[in-house]
């Protein structure tokens, strides 16, 4: 098991470096450059902003400054910012992430603690008017996009009823404390539910697919002929089962509540990593694009590595060595 | 049973729609008949009582007001190496320069009460007022301008991320100084603690624009290297970022919530309000949060759109400030384009340029600004929010003078028979004119996102010409950073292109923008009675006078109306919205936040 550990992060560095390689050609391929969308004002000397690249090392070949910022990377250097002036990208990026961290874990909280009974509880109550709803409810928040159902909820639950606040993470620098943990849940709640729902949709019904098969297989049937109550039956048998592609789903999840954050940051003002993601690419703010673009990647590898590890849990079948 | 299952699904399917429809019906059309809306009609005759209540006893301190951006400052507070708009919202609470603007564009007392220049205005003597204090309590002096002049002009300032050199070039020594040659800063010299002497290298015929940088603590940032300054908390931290205006930056809760309070010993007197907080709100939610007093004001950089103007004044809390802006969008012709070498080496030789025979005729471009329907746009895109320039210097400054240009009034039939004249016709019956020759006659147009209402004119540009016969090739639009890259680099086959300008408020001199050798001369336009008139508009001493300046630039603008580089196709107004319990507010020209310490709200306890 160790071994197998090992041996799957010994692998995550070429395919870091391929990663990396891949990132960094894509950036610098398109055109422009940090300065490019901002030289419109006149009374500023484009040669102002020639003599800024020059000092960025902008000028030089790609490869000459994809080897320049690897060299730095591999010393734990992810460099300066070229947009936000004096910040290192390290101290940027650990700035955002606590708080698309919070919030991707809330949605995920929300997603499985919604999903799950619902999926379980439609899957024993097939074609029930329960059910209907909930496949009705699973296609609409599979068909609506994240940042119309984030507005829509905006509109109702903050400006017409005034339930929880549109934007921000906090309400104000004055709230300290427990205060300040629940103020922040509260303006979480609109974002979190917002980037859980499509999750949310797509859970429940794998969930309901996996438990109706599942149900529907040779030892369940064993099981109950043994007279085991239906109690056991689910929960001994049908959810560890059924739970293996659920686990596998959770692996990517992991990349897809970042892009999704990217969205759902944007609507409700909420300053996370997806944001700065997306103004660094409109700035060609190349080191933070290539720090966050390399951070994604180590999620989600590192995603698919617990779930290959959680699945030996959930089923002692499966083993690594 | 497979019928019954797809029908209830139809119909839950339906109810759900439903639900949602009515949902969104509900609250925008029963709005008033609702329980909120009642008693918010009371909240608001209570406030008409407690205005009139108010008005009559006049301004009262207290108070909070809350403003609202759509895009976060980047954190840069400090004045020398800010760029953007969003952090001078809150420079412009914070910090203060040696002289203001009033709203005939004249230059005002500011930190400086009063000037003179010699004779060949080549020394500006600046008096300043004595017993300013800076936010911590220490007293501003001469020290502080010489101080900032001198970071400007450092040889390490433009590598560290600077931009301001505008303001430094013309002073004396500049150059030395820069290149390291000497570290002695002549340009900017403190005769006492409160006089202080600019000297230009040669007559200025606009000294106090240079006087007008805003001022940064000597006291502060003496010991910080320039280019240790942008990362240094003095530049980017709450309360460690220092100014003499009537607010200090005293919180923020970092892209979220920027806290500003009332500094007691600003020199005009405390202000009224005890804090004004920026908030960051999308723009999509800005006019709800208005509705409901969330956000009390909305301004620059981007103030309300034109299509929400009529709601916004529906919401009947609100005022809207409405302005002609200093910026203006052009459809411009690349009357040029540069060779390949010189792209390559970033040179710009007019010599070397090749005409771009498609549109190098000016009553070309002359008809085709007959064929676009200017007022159309202004209405169509702009709910009428706008105005039709004719030359391209802002209507707000004294130098603009329409009484000579060529006005191209939207005339189909004009531009159609102008073009049939020059022997643009149709030979072979596509629809669409050859040139004289009887050659394909392309157009080609790019443009770049970024600005909604910039990408929409874009294709109805196209119909218009169209309409009379003009062949145009409308490209897919490009992203702003990849779209200037391409407008700069024009070796290209570009023939139309969009772009907008916002301009300053301190100087019409359109050079930097219409001047043969300048950079954002995208059309390449190369005409050199406009380059002597500029040049001459510029000369001293006889431009020392505002009124031969005039003159000169009234001829350039009938020259450039003729020659025509580019159409004005519109310029934006300014839609500013503001609570009304906020008192006291009177915008300026270029800006909303006009001497901020006399706002004051009649709701204060």
């Amino acid at each position: 098991m160790y071994k197998y550990i090992i041996r799957r992060i010994l692998v995550f560095i070429p395919m870091l470096i391929v990663l990396s390689m891949i990132i960094f050609g894509l950036a610098k391929a398109a055109p422009g450059d940090p300065f490019t969308g901002r030289m419109l004002d006149p009374t500023i000397d484009p040669e102002v902003y020639e003599q800024q690249r020059e000092a960025l090392g902008l000028n030089d070949p790609v490869p000459i400054q994809y080897v320049n910022w690897a060299s730095r990377m591999v010393t734990g250097d992810f460099g300066e910012s070229m947009y936000y002036k004096g910040r290192s990208v390290a101290s940027l990026i650990w700035e955002r992430m606590p708080n698309t961290l919070y919030l991707g874990l809330f949605a995920l909280a929300i997603t499985l603690i919604v999903s799950i009974p619902i999926g379980i509880y439609s899957a024993r109550n097939p074609y029930s008017i329960f059910d209907y709803g909930a496949t009705t409810f699973g296609f609409f928040g599979l068909a609506v996009p994240n940042f119309f159902f984030g507005l829509i909820a905006i509109y109702l639950f903050a400006i017409k009823l005034g339930w929880f606040p549109s934007q921000g993470t906090i309400t104000g620098t004055e709230v300290t404390g427990l205060q300040e943990f629940f103020d922040r849940i509260h303006h979480m709640v609109l974002p979190g539910i917002t980037l859980g729902l499509a999750g949310t949709a797509s859970y429940m019904r794998y969930m309901r697919s996996e438990v109706l098969d599942v149900l529907s297989s040779d030892y369940i049937r064993t099981a109950k002929a043994k007279g085991m109550s239906d109690r056991n039956v689910l929960y001994k048998h049908t959810l560890r089962n059924a739970m293996i592609p659920i686990i596998t789903l959770m692996g990517f999840e992991f990349g897809a509540l970042l892009s999704g954050a990217i969205i759902t940051e944007q609507v409700f003002s909420y300053p996370g990593l997806g944001t700065l993601f997306i103004n660094s690419i409109t700035n060609r703010d190349y080191p933070i694009i290539m720090a966050i673009a390399l951070l994604l990647g180590v999620t989600i590898l590192i995603g698919n590595l617990l779930a290959d590890i959680f699945y030996s849990i959930v089923d002692p079948r499966i083993r690594y060595d | 049973m497979y019928k019954h299952r797809l029908r209830l699904l139809v119909i839950s399917l339906l109810l759900l729609l439903g639900l949602v429809l009515a949902a969104c019906g509900n609250d925008d059309s029963a709005e008033p008949q609702d329980d909120p809306g009642e008693t918010e009609d009371a909240n608001k005759d209570d406030e008409k009582k407690e205005e009139e209540k108010e008005e009559a006893s006049g301004p009262t301190s207290g108070g909070t007001l809350t403003g609202a951006m759509y895009s976060a400052p980047a954190g840069m507070f400090n004045p020398i190496f800010y760029e953007e708009a969003y952090e001078a919202n809150i420079l412009s609470f914070t910090h203060e320069g040696l002289v203001g603007q009033n709203e005939s564009l004249e230059f005002i007392p500011g930190l400086a009460k009063d000037w003179e220049t010699n004779e060949d205005q080549t020394e500006l003597t600046m008096y300043l007022e004595e017993g300013v204090k800076w936010h911590d309590g220490e007293e501003f002096t001469a020290d502080d301008v010489v101080f900032t002049y001198k970071s400007i002009s450092d040889p390490d300032y433009v590598a560290s991320g600077g931009i301001r050199t505008a303001y430094v070039t013309p002073l004396l020594g500049y150059e030395e100084y820069v290149s390291g040659e000497t570290d002695e800063f002549q340009g900017v010299e403190a005769v006492d603690d409160y006089t202080v002497k600019f000297k230009f290298a040669e007559p200025n015929i606009n000294p106090l624009y240079y006087a007008s940088f805003t001022i940064i603590p000597e006291h502060i940032f003496a010991d910080i290297p320039v280019s240790e300054m942008p990362e240094a908390p003095e530049s980017r931290q709450p309360g460690q970022v220092i100014g003499t205006g009537p607010f200090k930056f005293t919180e923020m809760v970092e892209r979220e919530q920027y806290v500003l309070e009332r500094h007691d010993d600003y020199w005009q007197g405390a202000a009224y309000l005890d804090k004004i907080v920026w908030k960051v709100v999308a723009q999509s939610v800005m006019s709800g949060l208005l509705e409901s007093g969330e956000i009390d004001f909305v301004a620059d950089p981007n103030g309300i759109q034109p299509a929400d103007f009529e709601m916004v004044q529906g919401l009947g809390n609100i005022t809207i400030i409405e302005q002609p802006d200093f910026g203006y969008q052009i459809m411009g012709f690349k009357q040029n384009h540069r060779t390949a070498d010189d792209v390559e080496s970033g040179t710009l030789n007019p010599d070397n340029w090749v005409p771009n025979e498609k549109i190098s005729n000016p009553e070309v471009r002359q008809a085709i600004a007959y064929a676009i329907n200017r007022e159309g746009l202004i209405d169509g895109l702009l709910y009428g929010r706008g105005a039709i320039l004719n030359s391209p210097i802002a209507k707000q400054f004294w130098a603009y003078d329409e009484s000579e240009t060529t006005n191209y009034t939207h005339d189909p039939d004009k531009a159609a028979s102008m073009l049939d004249e020059l022997g643009y016709v149709d030979t072979n019956d596509d629809g669409f004119r050859e040139d004289p020759d009887g050659n394909e006659w392309v157009l080609n147009f790019d443009y770049p996102t970024g600005n909604e209402l910039r990408e929409k004119s874009a294709p109805l540009i196209e119909q218009m010409l169209e309409e009379v016969g003009i062949n145009v090739n409308l490209r897919q639009p490009k992203e702003m950073s990849a779209y200037v890259e391409d407008l700069t680099n024009d070796n290209s086959d570009w023939d139309l292109y969009l772009i907008g300008w916002s301009l300053g408020s301190a100087d019409p001199d359109p050079t930097g923008l219409w001047g043969t050798m300048a950079a954002y001369n995208f059309s390449r336009w190369n005409n050199p009675d406009s380059e002597e008139l500029l040049q001459q508009a510029l000369k001293a001493p006889d431009a020392f006078e505002q009124e031969y300046r005039k003159e000169v630039y009234k001829e350039w603008q009938k020259l450039y109306s003729e020659d025509l580089p580019a159409v004005i196709l519109y310029a934006q107004n300014s839609l500013w919205a503001y609570n009304n319990r906020l008192q006291g507010v009177e915008p300026l020209p270029f800006t909303m936040y006009n001497d901020p310490h006399l706002w004051w709200v009649n709701d204060a306890e």
